[in-house]
């Protein structure tokens, strides 16, 4: 007599050294008597450094102090963080008056808020807020960040910036409530959907120049008062320093890719030995020249601001490394690519544009992505010639009377912020690949 | 564009290697230029005890800041009329020479070669330094000439480190230097026992000596090994522009001797019959005008920084914000009292 069973015996649990935190131990940690003993000794050592650290910075630290000597005073081999905290609006924003901080702050929540669409799936209209973020942002936070008066050029750039943001948020918002663009929607309210694309387009038109126009009008009537950019400092100017020289290079560097692949001999040959020239020599070596020599060769009286110079010398030196990482990233597509988009008649730009540049830029994200890292931290090579960036500052503070001597804790801190800014762009690169991988290779 | 940055970068090597310093000859003169602009492009180098500092709301201050706002408030009589612009030890000569700033107030010490060679004029010392040893003081060492053997620490790259050299050689003590870039790194070494003592300059070793944790366990020697006048400089070829500079140091002084400060200025001014005060303040005579400046130059010098026992005092004396050094018995005591700060008659 067979017994048949109608139905499945429930799956055993799986044996405890799998699942309980213990069984890991056992299996992983204490296998044998060597891993035991190899174990124990690295959590003596994991132990002792923990300790040490919390001692110095946390058990024995001083907080609030208004010298150096009151933190010697309450312990003599703690940190005394007091000083950095003294130092914290230095740090940040270097030497910018006290007064005129919120426009940094507005700077940076500007960016923030103008980028944010970008990763809403709801939101339509991704491209134009992608160029408007390039192409008059930056006039927005030049003149946010520098002050002074207004040329009519300013002043239209200004008002342009604004009126985009204000279309962008509120194209945010009716995205995530009405799922709709902003363009759908005024149209709607006009009453105009049905109507010819030319009468909306008028519509549109139309609107963009009366809240241009008003917008321009109110603007005149208010200037912010000029911040030389000597008082620029800290971590805003490594932000400004690495933020221009990542969106400045990224172009010039395909521009450059794209030259030394190009068949055109002239153009090949200048753009190879612009990489190689700029690529062979430090980034020191080139900030020093922008600096110090260049001015030389200017006529009597011909003072540029050392900040553009560092900021273009920047964006050259780092256009080369990002023009070998396309380079590398056009190698790696497949000549069917390039003759697929020729079928289908597309020419050189074409073919670049749409086919090609996408998914060598793709594939190119973790080489691109260590590169702007990098980017980021060599900024800080320009404390060298004196630029108040945010290494210069950390510096001064053992500088400053009442810190006299205090270096340590400074650079900690400052080491400690450089890792959450560059883990979080790699953890942020990490997603990117994710995000846009097509799953075409494996 | 980028074809031009090649040729610049080319030009720019042939002219080093030609040796030759251009020195920009302008049409107009500093004071004018000045003027014009509006406010006193004024260099220092990146922050330094004493000397110029940033304090922890972003302002600069020290004494070669002070000699700064002294110029600024001369030229157009009012000491915020300044940028003052750091420039790194590696560049600061040139800097100068290319018009980027109008003044160089940052220690540099006044030498021979200095002043012939890079196109600059240096300005009447407004600080006199000089190298000298710290040591521990339960080590028994009460004089440099005890370091036989000894290792000493010292930041790299300087003169110090040339002296210290020297002095090991002339006096036959084989000292060995332990060379460091950052003098923090020095000092922390020296605490932790790494050398014997700690050379550098006087003036900011007794200002780092204050830092160290208990600041009663450590000396300087007597011993000075070097001189430093520290001066500040401007660029050669103007000597209207010189002589502004120049005698705006002297005015410092000169009210230290004449007993003008920043709190009684006006008073003096209003009453006093002193014909010297007088004539300094511009209330009589007509010292202005060979310095191309306005009739009460001096007064906004003085009103502005005060004088130079005053900026002594808050910066390298026991000011809250000074490095506390001890003026009497230096050579920076005034003239009158033993030093070498002497201004010329200001007549």
């Amino acid at each position: 007599m067979a017994i048949v069973t109608a139905q499945k015996t429930p799956d055993r649990q799986p044996p405890l050294s799998e699942t309980s935190i213990i069984g890991w131990m056992q299996k992983n940690l204490f296998s044998s008597i060597t891993n035991t003993i190899l174990t124990v000794i690295t959590l003596y050592i994991v132990y002792l450094t923990v300790k040490g650290i919390y001692i110095w910075g946390f058990a024995d630290a001083t907080f609030v102090a208004e010298n150096r000597r009151e933190c010697y005073n309450n312990s003599l081999t703690g940190a005394c963080w007091a000083g950095v905290i003294d130092w914290m609006d230095n740090i940040m924003y270097g030497r910018y008056p006290r007064d005129e901080l919120w426009r940094i702050n507005a700077g940076g929540i500007l960016v923030v808020l103008w980028m944010a669409p970008l990763w809403m799936s709801k939101v339509k209209g991704k491209i134009f807020i992608g160029i408007s973020v390039v192409m008059l942002y930056p006039f927005l936070a030049g003149y946010l960040f520098s002050g002074g008066s207004k040329g009519l050029f300013m002043q239209v750039m200004v008002s342009g910036a604004i009126v985009a943001f204000i279309a962008n948020m509120l194209n945010m918002i009716i995205g995530l409530t009405k799922n709709q663009s902003l363009v759908q929607f005024l149209l709607r309210i006009f009453n105009q959907n049905n109507a010819s694309d030319k009468t909306q387009r008028n519509v549109i038109l139309g609107i963009m120049i009366i809240s241009f126009l008003a917008i321009f009008l109110w603007q005149i009537s208010f200037n912010l008062e000029k911040v030389g950019w000597t008082q620029w400092g800290g971590l805003f100017l490594t932000l400004v320093i690495a933020g221009v020289g990542i969106a400045a290079s990224m172009p010039l560097g395909v521009i450059l890719a794209l030259g030394r692949r190009s068949r055109l001999p002239v153009v090949r040959v200048l753009s190879t030995s612009f990489i190689e020239i700029f690529r062979s020599v430090p980034l020191i070596t080139v900030l020093f020249m922008a600096t110090t020599m260049f001015p030389l060769f200017m006529p009597d009286g011909f003072v540029l601001n050392k900040l553009v110079q560092v900021i273009i010398a920047v964006i050259l030196f780092n256009a080369c490394y990002m023009a070998e990482n396309v380079r590398a990233g056009l190698q790696a597509i497949p000549k069917g690519q390039f003759e697929g988009a020729h079928t289908i008649g597309l020419g050189y730009w074409g073919t670049m544009g749409l086919i090609v540049m996408p998914q060598a830029l793709k594939h190119m994200i973790p080489n691109i992505v260590g590169n702007f890292i990098g980017l980021l931290k060599n900024s800080t090579l320009v404390s060298i010639i004196g630029l108040f960036d945010i290494l210069l500052m950390l510096r001064s503070i053992s500088r400053d009377v009442p810190w006299l001597g205090l270096h340590r804790e400074p650079l900690i801190f400052g080491a400690v912020l450089f890792f959450i800014l560059c883990f979080s762009m790699s953890k942020y690169s990490r997603h990117l690949e994710k995000k846009l991988s097509t799953d075409n290779k494996s | 564009m980028k074809l031009k940055t090649h040729i610049a970068g080319v030009a720019a090597l042939a002219v080093m290697a030609a040796g030759g310093a251009t020195v920009a000859a302008s049409a107009q003169s500093t004071l004018e230029t000045v003027k014009e602009r509006g406010h006193v492009r004024c260099q220092v180098g990146s922050p330094s005890p004493g000397y110029y500092n940033l304090d922890s709301d972003g302002n600069w201050y020290g004494l070669d800041v002070s000699v700064c706002k002294a110029v600024a408030a001369a030229v157009l009589g009012d000491v915020s009329k300044l940028e003052i612009q750091s420039v790194s030890t590696q560049s600061r000569f040139t800097a100068l020479a290319n018009g980027e700033s109008d003044l160089l107030s940052r220690t540099a010490t006044m030498t021979l070669t200095r002043d012939t060679q890079l196109g600059l004029d240096f300005m009447p010392p407004n600080f006199y330094d000089g190298q000298g040893f710290t040591v521990r003081k339960d080590s028994g060492i009460t004089s440099a000439l005890q370091l036989k053997g000894a290792k000493v620490c010292v930041t790299t790259g300087t003169t110090t480190e040339l002296n210290l050299t020297d002095y090991s050689r002339k006096n036959d003590l084989n000292i060995s230097n332990v060379t460091f870039e950052d003098w923090n790194v020095r000092d922390d070494t020296y605490l932790n026992g790494g050398c014997d003592a700690v050379t550098g300059d006087k003036s900011s070793m007794a200002g780092n000596i204050s830092s160290f944790p208990i600041p009663a366990d450590h000396m300087i020697l007597p011993e000075t090994l070097s001189k430093e006048p520290l001066a500040s400089a401007v660029r050669q070829g103007d000597d209207g522009w010189a002589n502004i500079v120049r005698w705006t140091v002297y005015a410092l002084i000169n009210a230290e001797e004449l007993g003008i400060t920043q709190a009684n200025v006006d008073e003096m001014r209003d009453t006093s019959t002193d014909p010297n005060v007088l004539r300094m303040l511009g209330v009589e005579g007509n010292l202005n005008v060979g310095l191309g400046l306005d009739k009460d130059w001096a007064y906004n010098v003085i009103k502005g920084v005060g004088n130079y026992g005053e900026i002594y005092e808050a910066y390298m004396g026991s000011g809250p914000q000074g490095i506390g050094i001890d003026r009497e018995g230096t050579l920076n005591a005034l003239w009158t009292n033993g030093g070498l700060m002497y201004s010329p008659p200001m007549r």
